[in-house]
């Protein structure tokens, strides 16, 4: 992705102006406004306006709530490094990391593999794609407050309730799902995979057929089964699409909070509280006010990691994705 | 393609028309007061609206230039502390008893005292309950709305299908794990339910059975206070829940269940015992209109120990500190007329009782008293024809409650207590091997640094 | 590119001739077929069944059909009394509202940076890529205390829907996504318009918007489908509930409303999503929606 232009002619008369390769004029207002300087500011204005307000200033506020304590009542006062060792020292900040970690490793090992193979799958339909793809996209659509009520119907951990109903027919069960310490994160997994996976299987899938159907025409002349043309083939020929949706989805995971929150609210036992929750927690669960030095400073510090992940994850992987 | 765009302008115009007015605050005229005031919680009954509505309609009637707004209102830690912080809580609104001095102290309520003192029947307050209500500097910066003391309500529907008999329910914990189990086996429902929510229910039910059996969560008051959470009376009510969870199986299976989701459950006939606090039967009608048949209240078991007692909270109105002279004085009206009237004034009582009763609201729900022991029998004693809850099915409270000790809720950093023990509460339910005591001792040093920091 | 209905080419010709690979395929295909619809349709299935089953039933039997009858009165229950048309059409007035927003602001910002492309252009280029770096959740808190109380004019659009629909606008992801379309857009069209006498205005409405309509429908079906998905921030700002969107409703009243007429207001709120997923398709699914923005 450029940002930044390569060198070019000037296309727009107003451009010349302001282009590198020409005498420049005075800059003065007039001329400003006559180059289509004040154009360009009026067409910026609200980029200006609704990012300047709404994001990049409470960003640096973040950074600068981090370093203090705030309430509503009084002024706020500069606290240094106070915030970010209150957070490290919290017995409940190695858990929401684990669990947090839990889930993305979880969400990665069944939302990533299965997607692909189902997308391999469809992408070899011959007749009426298009309905597997209706199918399979149905659960993204669904409002994802609507998902998890109605997973929290069926996760009912008594024998009546549907899904334990379900697999008392085939003899298993009954489950404490959202109940259990254990079953718990897994059960999110299980929903998050079920309302993700349809709008990651249509990314591959629009990979896949963009697949040069010649170079299984050359490998199947080489001799190559199925298998060998999928890992051969396949696989590097959408490598970018998989790098990227891999990155997108441990950068979303990692903010998981709708299903922790709406489905156990964090419990039992923590057992299902992540990072997002916790900093909603310092925010806003103490009913006498938040600490929002300690929620700014855990937003620091897990949009830190993510950042640097990112970028560790880029250079390793641009190695592979150019080759 | 132009007027598609003309109507889409003047279809957004609209919508930010309605936009900006939905944003728009209070007061309009200078001769008209209007405040908003907390109503019911979300989701009660068309009845339970109605009800509220006669009311502020007679209110207005009275008070001509005072306009009351009602806006539903339901006290959750999360919502209120957003709400607090927001500035958009109604004008007059409540709070419980364990916040209402810490929000007083930080200067979040306003000032009540010069128009309290002008309240004619403000001497008659019971002294333990009004000091609810009372800041560190002696100010009154809420009014009591409704004592409680917890209670054991149970089904009497389920009891008789079990073979108990619904006019004695247990009055000893021994009887109380031997009639769940008793209930689980013969009706298939769990017969005793507890709450475990993350929202601080659980620890707040987990005191209540510490406090029956003897112990104390805190020693001392203030930033000062401390924690003795893991002291071996909640050893024994852990322990306690672990058997009648894990041997008995007597629990159910569902071990989130909140306030509301407890009332939700045993009203659509779930559950067979639970603890709550005594005035939860209003709620039970208003939202989920339970078969009043089905209703038992009774005291909850204490132990035959000296400091044995039961947990007794309220809620207090209070009203939002920034707003000018002649609103408080409205707030002032609206709280002594909505909250209070009913329980000194005869008029008053018998026409709130009237209107309750029109609008099939439950009338004479077990209260206790906010005002002297006289006035509580004289206030009853009003509006005896009124009475439509099953009363008769709730005898056991009434007999066996003015016997028992009541002790109030832990006065430091009351929420951070809870919410410490919440964690030891699902572990017990939710895994047969949790090591309690460890538990506990975390817990306890989690609360003791909420305590310290006066949080 | 391989067409459409004629398999993505992993199976050659020669192998589609095949008995054992036709049937095994046609076996593969069949098991992802009912896998989908009891995985994809199943649960959506069962919550229209449900919304028209008494509660017992519900509770005690979930997966029988109709033991006692149909309860349509869940439904009606769920329209008027639970009034999920309020919270539906509050839904719908966000979405609006943010969509509106965000294409002003997309446009715009786009137009400029790719088309009059002022000097300084790579530095807000450089700070709206950044943006896209950094995860949401660095904006919540301060975003929410600035929401409370706006700095300088020290209002509150708590309760407001400016408080999404700004907010909303901010994403840097539209903005560089249309920078580009524009970037790709043949510039001679530019110069022949100027050379016409078109001003940046002009050339704004009356070339490069109607250029756009296909990045225009990519940065709208993301902006609808975001708005009406979002929980945590209207959750957190919105406290009055008459304005309330359904994703923030439906969980506050959950408790309040007996399962039956709870699940018919869930159903009744996934039908306009459901319903315009099944008429746009096309967008969602096709070259143009999410394939081809991620291809690019």
């Amino acid at each position: 992705m450029t940002t930044v232009d390569q060198p070019r002619e000037p296309a727009l008369p107003s451009e010349r102006g302001l282009s590198r390769s020409y005498a420049r004029p005075r800059r003065t207002p007039l001329n400003w406004v006559r180059g289509g300087g004040l154009a360009a500011f009026l067409f910026l204005l609200p980029l200006f306006f609704v990012f300047g307000a709404f994001s990049w200033y409470p960003i640096v506020r973040t950074a600068i709530m981090s370093f203090q304590h705030t309430n509503f009542v009084q002024a706020p006062t500069w606290v240094g490094f106070q915030n970010f060792a209150a957070v490290w020292h919290d017995p409940q900040f190695p858990i929401a990391v684990k669990n947090t970690a839990y889930f993305a490793l979880l969400a990665l090992l069944f939302g990533y593999p299965i997607p692909l193979v189902a997308a391999v799958l469809m992408s070899e339909v011959r007749k009426r794609r298009g309905f597997y793809s209706v199918l399979a996209f149905l659960p993204v659509v669904i409002p994802p407050v609507v998902g998890v009520l109605l997973w929290k119907t069926f996760y009912d951990a008594s024998s009546q309730g549907v899904f334990n109903t379900v697999l008392h027919w085939v003899g298993l069960g009954p489950y404490p799902w959202l109940q259990s310490q254990q079953w718990a994160m897994p059960s999110l997994v299980l929903y998050s995979t079920w309302a993700n996976a349809g709008a990651t299987m249509i990314i591959y899938l629009a990979a896949l057929i963009g697949v040069n159907p010649e170079l299984y025409e050359a490998a199947s002349v080489d001799g190559a089964g199925l298998v060998r043309k999928v890992w051969h083939i396949t696989l590097p020929q959408i490598r970018a699409v998989l790098l990227v949706t891999m990155i997108l989805q441990i950068i979303g995971t990692a903010q998981v909070f709708l299903e922790p929150y709406l489905f156990t609210d964090g419990g039992p036992v923590h057992a299902t509280l992540t990072v997002m929750l916790l900093i909603y927690n310092y925010a806003f669960g103490n009913s006498l006010g938040g600490d929002y030095g300690k929620a700014t400073a855990l937003s620091l510090m897990l949009a830190g990691f993510l950042i640097v992940f990112s970028l560790v994850y880029l250079r390793a992987t641009r190695s592979w994705s150019t080759r | 393609m132009k007027s598609t765009r003309v109507a889409m302008i003047v279809v957004a115009a609209v919508v930010l028309g309605i936009g900006a007015s939905t944003a728009a605050g209070s007061t309009r005229s200078a001769k008209r007061v209007t405040i908003s005031v907390a109503s019911l919680i979300p989701g009660s009954t068309q009845a339970a609206i109605n009800q509220f509505n006669a009311q502020v309609k007679e209110f207005e009637r009275k008070n001509p230039t005072i306009k009351v707004k009602p806006v539903e209102y339901q006290w959750t830690a999360p919502t209120f502390a957003a709400k607090l912080a927001a500035g958009t809580l109604p004008t007059v609104f409540e709070v419980p008893f364990t916040d209402a001095r810490t929000l007083g102290d930080n200067g979040q309520l306003a000032n009540l005292t010069p128009y309290f003192k002008r309240l004619p029947y403000h001497k008659k307050y019971n002294k333990a309950v009004i000091a609810e209500g009372t800041d560190a500097k002696g100010q009154i910066i809420a009014l009591p709305k409704g004592a409680y003391a917890q209670a054991l309500h149970y089904n009497r529907a389920l009891f008789k299908q079990a073979g108990l008999n619904p006019n004695k329910p247990p009055t000893t914990w021994g009887q109380i794990r031997k009639d769940a189990r008793i209930i689980t086996q013969k009706t298939g429902k769990p017969g005793y339910v507890e709450m475990a929510k993350n929202d601080n229910t659980a620890g707040w039910i987990l005191t209540t059975l510490v406090y029956s059996l003897g112990g104390r969560m805190e020693k001392g008051i203030g930033t000062h206070a401390k924690a003795t959470l893991n002291n071996r009376y909640t050893i024994q009510a852990l322990n306690m829940l672990k058997a009648m969870r894990w041997t008995d199986n007597s629990m159910g299976s569902n071990f989130d269940l909140g306030w509301s989701d407890i009332n939700q459950a045993f009203a659509a006939g779930q559950i067979g015992m639970y603890i709550s606090g005594s005035d939860v039967y209003t709620n039970l009608v208003q939202a989920y209109n339970v078969n009043p048949s089905i209703y038992g209240l009774t005291t909850i078991p204490l132990a035959k120990n000296k400091k044995a007692g039961v947990l007794g909270g309220g809620t207090l109105a209070a009203v939002r500190p920034k707003v000018n002279k002649a609103q408080l004085a409205a707030a002032m009206k609206w709280i002594s007329f909505f909250y209070e009237q009913p329980l000194v004034s005869k008029k008053q009582a018998i026409r709130n009782a009237k209107t309750l009763v029109a609008n099939h609201q439950p009338v004479g729900v077990p209260a206790l008293p906010l005002f002297n022991k006289k006035q509580y029998n004289l206030a009853n004693h009003w509006i005896k024809r009124y009475i439509n809850v099953p009363l008769g099915h709730m005898r056991p409270f009434l007999n066996g409650i003015f016997k028992q000790k009541l002790i109030p809720e832990p006065e430091a950093s009351t929420q951070s207590v809870y919410n410490a023990l919440n964690a030891v509460v699902e572990a017990v339910l939710t895994n047969q091997n949790t090591n309690v005591v460890q538990m506990l001792q975390q817990a306890n040093a989690q609360a003791q640094a909420a305590i310290k920091q006066g949080s | 590119m391989s067409k459409p209905d004629s398999g993505g080419g992993l199976i050659s010709e020669i192998d589609w001739r095949k008995p054992s690979t036709r049937w095994g395929m046609r076996t593969l295909h069949a098991l992802l077929l009912v896998g989908l619809v009891v995985i994809g349709l199943g649960p959506i299935l069962w919550l229209a069944k449900s919304a028209i089953t008494p509660t017992i039933d519900t509770i005690s039997h979930p997966m029988a059909l109709f033991p006692h009858g149909a309860a349509w009165s869940n439904l009606s229950q769920a329209w008027s009394g639970v009034q999920v048309g309020r919270y539906f059409w509050n839904t719908v007035v966000i979405a609006f509202g943010s969509w509106a927003v965000q294409i002003v602001v997309a446009t715009t910002g786009g137009f400029a940076l790719s088309v009059l492309r002022p000097r300084y252009a790579p530095i807000i280029k450089g700070l709206l890529l950044a943006t896209l770096f950094i995860p949401a959740i660095v904006l919540l808190v301060p975003l929410y205390i600035e929401v409370v109380r706006l700095p300088i004019v020290h209002k509150s659009l708590i309760d407001s829907y400016w408080a999404l629909w700004l907010p909303y606008g901010a994403s840097a992801f539209n903005v560089i996504l249309v920078t580009r379309f524009f970037d790709n857009l043949p510039r001679e069209i530019f110069e022949a318009a100027e050379i016409d006498g078109a001003g940046p205005f002009q050339l704004f409405r009356r070339i490069v918007l109607p250029m756009s309509k296909p990045i225009l429908g990519v940065v709208s079906v993301f902006a609808v489908l975001a708005s009406w998905k979002d929980f945590l921030w209207p959750f957190l700002v919105l406290t009055n509930p008459n304005v309330q969107p359904l994703s923030v409703r439906l969980p506050s009243i959950e408790l309040q409303t007996s399962l039956g007429v709870f699940l018919a207001a869930m159903f009744i709120a996934c039908l306009v999503p459901i319903g315009g997923f099944l008429i746009f398709q096309r967008s969602f699914l096709g070259g143009t929606g999410l394939g081809g923005a991620i291809k690019g």
